[in-house]
């Protein structure tokens, strides 16, 4: 009867009431600071003494937070790149291959999730300023693709677990080669595990701060660099105005993902 | 009136303009067993719910020993109930399960050990009070929930397609023990089942349920001797049905014209006709001869195929108006072989039943 | 045999099926194996030879200090978050789709915002002018404003907001995974609610509850970003210490030996972890 909806009576008022609550403190922060963005308010005060826009238009005016904004789409759109094709091929093996320590190659390859990213950026920063890495794209790329490597790897695994096959095997007798097969048949039929992947690789990287702090120079940083260093100078609205830019990102992104899915599952 | 032990009153549950139960009012004496048959989706199920309590019902009452139970939450009503999949609690023990309702009441450890122990061995599951559900068969699982239902000796066993996930064999032993239980404890059982022949084989009495209603409650016996209706003769056991034409009707006795023109008299009816009235004559396939006896209509057939089941013979014959009948006899008479068109079978009027067609 | 997306990487002498996890062996082992125990040796020889950091480390009542408060911060926000998250995940289980899926958007909102947007937002709402102490005193609650930030009670709520997704949304797939109607058989039985919580829900939703709260354990006790916002200078935690070591101090030597103390006991929680989900569905959050 507990885990009956309709047979829970009291107890169910009081449980959806949390929940409802739950859900109110998840919104809060997100609804609260695109609100402030158009506060007109220097000192942050809510509700505001009324509205403009003019924290957007600093944002907008400021080219170091352009520069910013392009240099992350720029890495994180290289690392999903790699970490898609690097953890598709490695899913592969992973899910079909037939050797041992097949998973503690996954743990292994899963282990980036896990380490706390402040060990790995501090190691990698290290071993970048010896070998001449550090604050270059192609470190940050590095560094970014191995983060985000784990969040390609679940999704395809998954997808290409809960392929059958045989499928692939029955267009082999039917005279493709198993390359074609498997371009042909098990890409495309795994195609939302690769989405998945996708999307979750280059957010890995969009949103990464800790080793983009170590990594960044006065010439290359990336959007959460930039914000970080404008909340630890101070609480400016502008970065209202950026964060609340992203949110809208992140709900375009939502949309965006949902609509596919949708379509890709049909 | 007599005082019944559980009342069903007028029970109706509707889910939204569907109409899952109409009105569906039965009395059930102590320790009686006593099985809702009927095919799925006709209601049976949800009446059994509205007893235990997991749905209420939109209108009517429970009562048990004249006191109602829908104000009563589940949990204090005392009742026990063995369900279609295995609900034994994974992370306990056989033992641990059976003690559960007891340990919820609250009885002492030593009466909790025998009683447990008791139930075990009721179940012929001594041995296996240590393991976990997960490492016990269908058939022992299902034992246990018997035992754990019995434990707090209910005075109201509900049984809701407990045999089902079982393949036939298991179904057959169960069944066994399920009726040596009722003898030995005496419980008042209701009985949830699709399988007529599991119905006839446990129960005292059928209610046989049809898109909500009970079609026909009875024994065994009744249901089958003295259906109701063309729907519980053709659910319970097997029937053949023929096209017929109503004449009259004297004393629960009607003559009838069949479709090749032969006149029938003595079938047993318990419905009103009209003359010329078209209806249908049900004869069950063990009823079927192949000689004359004493009183008996004949039928001319045509034989189609035979085949042997070692305590029976069954035969498929087809009528002059083309009817497939499925026909048992007992072995009394030459066999038929080969197709034979000449053919005539026999059949007492006072073992067939006339239907509204 | 065919493991390797090409096939045919037994004929290079390799294990059959390995070949295609190649590159990805090459990119983890070079610059993440690599790097990382480059760094662990560095605990032990930078500046020079020997123990001395691991020494420095733990003799420090300082530096002990951050251990036990990091200790401490993961343990309160494991706990809180545990039990936010159970009530929501058992209503999410069982509530019907349309309700859910307005509260599952939210909770994908909530986790797929920007990391640092989210903080900032609980840096505003919490400061001593902020919103929440403005509300509170407006209700008559309270009459001071509330010390939110720069403390364990701003830290702790600013990160089980950014743990309830990891939390929720695992354990709503263990309470999924059980049988409705072994409750309803406990209730018959003769379990109250309370008891048939007790009794059955809870022993039966433990796997879950332990593997997702060891998951947020783990998380919580490497975090970097939101303690440092959100947290003050007298609870400081192992991570953002560790940042300071190097970037502040260029203590290398000691920084290292903090980032190796962090991994073993990370590792060490990850493996038990991995016993209680199995390796296939660890790091179930997304």
């Amino acid at each position: 009867m507990l885990l009956d909806y309709d047979r829970l009576g009291w107890l169910r008022v009081a449980l959806v009431g949390f929940t409802a609550a739950v859900a109110a403190f998840l919104l809060l922060p997100v609804v609260f600071i695109v609100l402030l963005s158009f506060g007109s308010s220097r000192w942050l005060a809510f509700p505001p003494p009324g509205w403009t826009l003019k924290w957007y238009q600093q944002l907008l005016d400021d080219p170091t937070w352009i520069d910013a904004a392009l240099t992350s789409a720029r890495i994180a759109a290289m690392a999903a790149i790699l970490a898609v094709v690097i953890g598709l091929f490695a899913s592969f093996s992973l899910v079909r291959g037939e050797f041992r320590g097949r998973q503690v190659l996954r743990g292994l390859l899963l282990t980036p999730m896990v380490l706390p990213v402040v060990v790995f950026a501090i190691a990698i920063y290290a071993f970048f300023l010896r070998i001449g890495l550090a604050g270059t794209t192609v470190g940050f790329v590095i560094a970014h693709t191995i983060l985000a490597l784990p969040f390609a790897i679940i999704p395809i695994t998954a997808a290409l677990e809960g392929f059958d096959k045989s499928i692939e095997d029955a267009a082999i007798v039917c005279g493709a080669s198993p390359l074609q097969a498997r371009l042909r048949i098990t890409l495309p039929s795994i195609r939302i595990g690769i989405f998945s992947a996708a999307i979750f690789s280059f957010l890995a990287s969009w949103d990464e701060v800790v080793v983009a702090i170590f990594m960044a120079s006065p010439t290359l940083q990336t959007l959460p660099v930039k914000i970080w260093g404008s909340l630890r100078a101070d609480l400016s609205p502008v970065v209202a105005a950026a964060s609340s830019l992203l949110v809208g990102l992140t709900l375009c992104l939502m949309i965006v993902t949902a609509l596919l899915r949708r379509k890709l599952s049909r | 009136m007599t005082r019944s032990f559980l009342s069903i009153r007028a029970v109706r549950k509707t889910f939204g303009a569907f109409v899952a139960v109409h009105d569906v009012t039965i009395d059930v004496p102590k320790g009686e067993f006593l099985t809702f048959l009927g095919p799925s989706g006709s209601g049976k199920s949800t009446t059994l719910y509205a007893i235990a309590g997991f749905q209420d019902p939109s209108s009517g009452d429970v009562l048990l020993e004249d006191r109602s139970l829908l104000s009563v939450p589940s949990h204090k009503r005392n009742i026990g109930m063995v369900f279609q999949r295995y609900t034994l609690f994974p992370h306990l023990s056989v033992a641990e399960n059976v003690a559960f309702p007891l340990r919820v009441r609250r009885r002492p450890d030593a009466e909790v050990k025998r009683k447990v122990a008791d139930m075990l061995a009721l179940v012929r599951l001594e041995n296996f009070a240590d393991r976990h559900p997960g490492a016990l068969s269908g058939g022992q699982q299902q034992r246990v929930a018997l035992a754990r239902a019995l434990a707090y000796d209910p005075p109201i066993l509900l049984m809701d397609e407990p045999l089902s996930a079982l393949d036939k064999k298991l179904r057959q032993e169960i069944q066994a023990e399920i009726r040596r239980i009722h003898r030995e404890t005496g419980v008042t059982i209701l009985y949830v089942t699709h399988d007529q022949e599991e119905a006839l084989h446990l129960s005292d009495r059928i209610a046989l349920f049809r898109e909500g209603r009970i079609e026909q409650i009875g024994t065994g016996e009744d249901l089958y001797l003295r259906p109701a209706s063309e729907f519980v003769a053709g659910f319970i056991g097997n029937s053949n049905f023929l096209a017929a034409e109503h004449l009259e009707t004297a004393g629960g006795a009607a003559t009838i014209r069949l479709a090749d023109g032969s006149i029938v008299k003595g079938v047993k009816t318990t419905q009103a006709f009209d003359r010329g009235q078209k209806a249908r004559l049900m004869v069950r396939p063990e009823a079927f001869r192949l000689t004359p006896g004493p009183a008996s209509a004949e039928l001319a057939v045509e034989f189609i195929d035979a085949a042997f089941f070692g305590d029976r013979r069954r035969v498929v014959m087809r009528t002059a108006g083309g009817e497939e009948l499925d026909v048992r006899p007992t072995s009394d008479a030459a066999e038929p072989h080969g197709p034979d068109s000449g053919r005539r079978i026999f059949f007492d009027p006072a073992v067939a039943f006339l239907f509204p067609a | 045999m065919q493991g390797s997306f090409f096939r045919r990487s037994s004929a290079a002498g390799l294990p059959a099926g390995s070949g295609s996890a190649l590159p990805a062996l090459l990119l983890v082992g070079l610059f993440f194996i690599v790097p990382v125990v480059a760094l662990l040796l560095r605990s032990v020889t930078d500046p020079e030879p020997g123990l001395q950091n691991y020494a420095a480390l733990f003799g420090s009542g300082t530096y002990v200090r951050v251990f036990l408060n990091t200790f401490l911060v993961a343990s309160v926000v494991t706990a809180v978050t545990i039990l936010v998250a159970f009530p929501v995940a058992w209503m999410l289980a069982i509530m019907p789709p349309a309700m859910g899926s307005v509260v599952f958007g939210i909770i994908i909102l909530s986790m797929w915002t920007n990391l640092l947007t989210r903080t900032y937002a609980w840096m505003v709402l919490l400061q001593r002018t902020g919103v929440i102490n403005r509300a509170l005193m407006g209700l008559g609650v309270i009459h001071e404003p509330l010390p939110l930030i720069n403390n364990l009670a701003g830290v702790t709520i600013g990160m089980v907001y950014i743990m309830l997704p990891f939390m929720i949304l695992p354990l709503v797939g263990t309470l999924r995974a059980i049988d409705p109607m072994t409750l309803r058989a406990a209730a018959l039985c003769g379990a109250s609610p309370f008891e048939a919580f007790r009794r059955i829900l809870l022993p039966l939703s433990l796997p879950g509850i332990a593997a997702g709260g060891l998951m947020i354990f783990v998380m919580s006790l490497g975090y970097f970003v939101t303690p440092a916002l959100l947290g003050g200078t007298s609870n400081m935690m192992l991570a953002e210490m560790i940042t300071q070591t190097v970037q502040s101090l260029l203590n290398w030597g000691l920084g290292s030996a903090a980032a190796f103390v962090l991994l073993v006991v990370t590792m060490a929680l990850y493996a038990i972890q991995l016993r209680l989900v199995g390796a296939k569905h660890a790091g179930g959050g997304i």
